[in-house]
């Protein structure tokens, strides 16, 4: 590594001499750390632009993401059209917002289920250990066979309806078996703390000492997880879309934006090639932020 | 009635290579206000009785096979895990050995002490903290309204012991157990906990387990002592006596070879260390577990083969061993 700056210790840096010592919490200290990721700065920038923008254009963008105007249809890019419009004439500026909202909005909503169900099962197994926990890893063993996509797409199918709930339900439904293991590693790791014995030792419940004690131990793993997951939600989801099996039209992801952009590519390439960018700008500041985080957020594995 | 009943408590590790009888047929009784002091080295089985009182040890791979705890009148091995849960920190409450890891890094003392106040007595908010500031302020921690806010992980190891010791006694406990709660700190600051533990002792009536390896520490506190080895108890009787005229071949050596620092000729020697290691308790031997490190069991002596039954030597002075000190005396006295 080249001239990477000296770690300053912690309630070191900016204190002068009488001052009281300000304490400086593991958040703020992985902040701290974080800022000095400038790759992780940049991309963690980029993506609140992106998400930024989706949540902004359509409030503030002069065309309806709707209305079908076939004079303007498969116009390039121009100062009143940014991305140009589709084969309806529809404006692909705010149409892409639109669809980010989606495709954000699913990502996260997946994120989050795959986050609580993998939690709630990891650290009950972890916490509990013995015999449930030998039955729920096996459980999860057998599970961890089931292909994430195919399952999705027929998960989708069992539901019958495709909407917003449908497809996080159908992209968190195969894909918490890691965040699982995971936060059960932490926990078990976390339940031999000496902090912990002395919890049961002054009588707290069980429940207390594993929302107390324990699981506010794992929150930067968990956070760290969060963005580890968030990609590939995100490209499930565009894939099903692509594929056609995800969000009905009027309403559209990125996915099937793509999948519109299809016919036309030749001719149009940039049909499809904004939401292909859009989406993979995306997933890879995505996965710069989730580097990031563990780097500052446990820092010891980062070390040489 | 004495306040703590142990009997023939047996408690073994059911492992892969075995089962490992980390306690076998212990019984003592601690009567209320006073101080028991087990000592023993590494491995002898006294943390592991004491977790079997507070029924801290993971079931499986520990479990209590026989024997009986009766704290207050109740029997505690029957006990259920939720009933225990009231018992712990409420009644029998414990201080663990190392400071620097026995406090949660990520939440202030001030939400370590009222956690406790306000599981076993119900005590909140406000009221919670002006009490948690009492209890630092009484073991010994200035400023103790401020430091509820910070985290561990500014104290000292002294000040982390003196914060677990508050917690320890937020519920005024009857029985107190302390194991081996010095030994992760420095000497100056050692003897300043000690104090502290006899001084809450007396204030509250409060009665104590002393755990440690350290005959200095026992001496110091402790009004009745047990000396542990491989599992059992092999001598108990109270502190004076037990240091005047230890019994026991293995007391004697643990007495001997503790430093001695005013001796100026003792200073240029070794220390005196005892010979062998303790038996594998997996496959204990059948007779006295000291024969073979023993100076006295001579070859073809039967204690090596024979159980050695606990004997009361002297009115309270308990003794496992075929050669105890003043019998040994008495039969020099008669060869020469």
């Amino acid at each position: 590594m080249s001239a990477a700056p000296l770690p300053i210790p912690a309630g070191v840096s900016g204190v002068s001499a009488g001052a009281p010592i300000r304490q400086s919490s593991l958040w703020q200290d992985a902040w701290r750390r974080y800022l000095r990721n400038r790759g992780a700065v940049l991309a963690g920038g980029i993506f609140l632009l992106i998400v930024g923008y989706c949540i902004i254009a359509p409030i503030v963008s002069p065309h309806d993401p709707n209305r079908v105007h076939f004079p303007d249809a498969y116009q390039g890019p121009s100062w009143s059209h940014p991305f140009g419009t589709d084969q309806f004439g529809r404006d692909l500026f705010t149409r892409t917002a639109l669809g980010g909202r989606i495709s954000i909005g699913i990502g996260f909503g997946a994120t989050l289920a795959i986050l609580a169900i993998g939690v709630v099962y990891g650290a009950v197994s972890g916490f509990v250990g013995g015999k449930l926990d030998n039955a729920m890893m096996r459980f999860l063993d057998a599970l961890y066979g089931l292909p994430y996509l195919p399952f999705a797409i027929l998960a989708l199918a069992i539901i019958g309806t495709v909407n917003f709930w449908t497809m996080v339900v159908a992209l968190s439904i195969a894909s918490w078996f890691i965040t699982a293991r995971v936060v059960r590693g932490q926990i078990l790791t976390l339940k031999e703390n000496d902090y912990v014995r002395a919890a049961h030792a002054v009588g707290l419940r069980s429940y207390a000492i594993l929302s107390r004690h324990l699981l506010p131990n794992t929150l930067g793993i968990l956070v760290i997880t969060i963005f580890l997951e968030l990609p590939g939600v995100i490209l499930g989801e565009a894939f099903l879309s692509f594929l056609g099996l995800g969000i009905n039209p009027p309403d559209a992801s990125w996915g099937s934006m793509a999948q519109d952009g299809r016919d036309a590519y030749r001719a149009h390439p940039h049909l499809i090639v904004i939401p292909s960018l859009a989406i993979a700008t995306l997933v890879l500041c995505a996965n710069f932020v989730a580097d990031g985080l563990r780097d500052a957020l446990d820092p010891r594995t980062r070390e040489t | 009635m004495p306040l703590l009943e142990v009997n023939d408590l047996r408690t073994h590790f059911f492992t892969g290579d075995g089962v490992v009888r980390a306690v076998d047929g212990v019984s003592f009784t601690v009567e209320p206000g006073r101080t028991l002091g087990i000592v023993g080295e590494s491995g002898c089985g006294k943390s592991v009785t004491a977790l079997s009182i507070m029924r801290l040890l993971p079931e499986p791979p520990a479990r209590i096979v026989t024997g009986s705890i009766r704290f207050d009148g109740r029997e505690l091995t029957t006990l259920s895990e939720r009933e225990l849960e009231d018992v712990r920190g409420r009644q029998i409450a414990m201080i663990f050995q190392d400071p620097m890891t026995a406090l949660n890094p990520t939440l202030t003392i001030g939400t370590q002490i009222t956690e406790v106040l306000e599981r076993h007595l119900g005590i909140e908010g406000e009221a919670a903290r002006r009490r948690a500031a009492e209890l630092l302020d009484e073991v010994g921690i200035s400023r103790a309204r401020e430091r509820l806010d910070d985290y561990p992980h500014r104290f000292s190891g002294g000040m982390r012991q003196r914060v677990m010791i508050a917690i320890a006694i937020a519920c005024e406990p009857g029985l107190l157990i302390a194991d081996e709660p010095t030994t992760a700190l420095d000497v100056t600051v050692q003897a300043q906990v000690l104090d502290l533990l006899d001084d809450l002792r007396r204030e509250r009536g409060m009665a104590m387990i002393l755990i440690t390896h350290n005959m200095g520490v026992v001496a110091e506190s402790a009004e009745e002592v047990a000396v542990m080895y491989a599992g059992q108890i092999v001598e108990q009787a109270p502190a004076l006596e037990l240091f005047a005229r230890p019994e026991h071949p293995y007391t004697e050596a643990l007495l001997a070879a503790l430093p001695d620092l005013d001796d100026k000729r003792a200073r240029e020697r070794r220390l005196e260390a005892i010979p062998g290691r303790p038996p594998d308790l997996i496959d204990p031997p059948v007779g006295c577990r000291f024969a073979a490190r023993c100076p006295y069991a001579g070859c073809g002596d039967s204690c090596a083969q024979a159980p050695q039954p606990l004997r009361e030597l002297r009115p309270t002075h308990w003794v496992r061993s075929a050669h105890p000190a003043s019998k040994r005396a008495a039969e020099e006295a008669l060869s020469a």
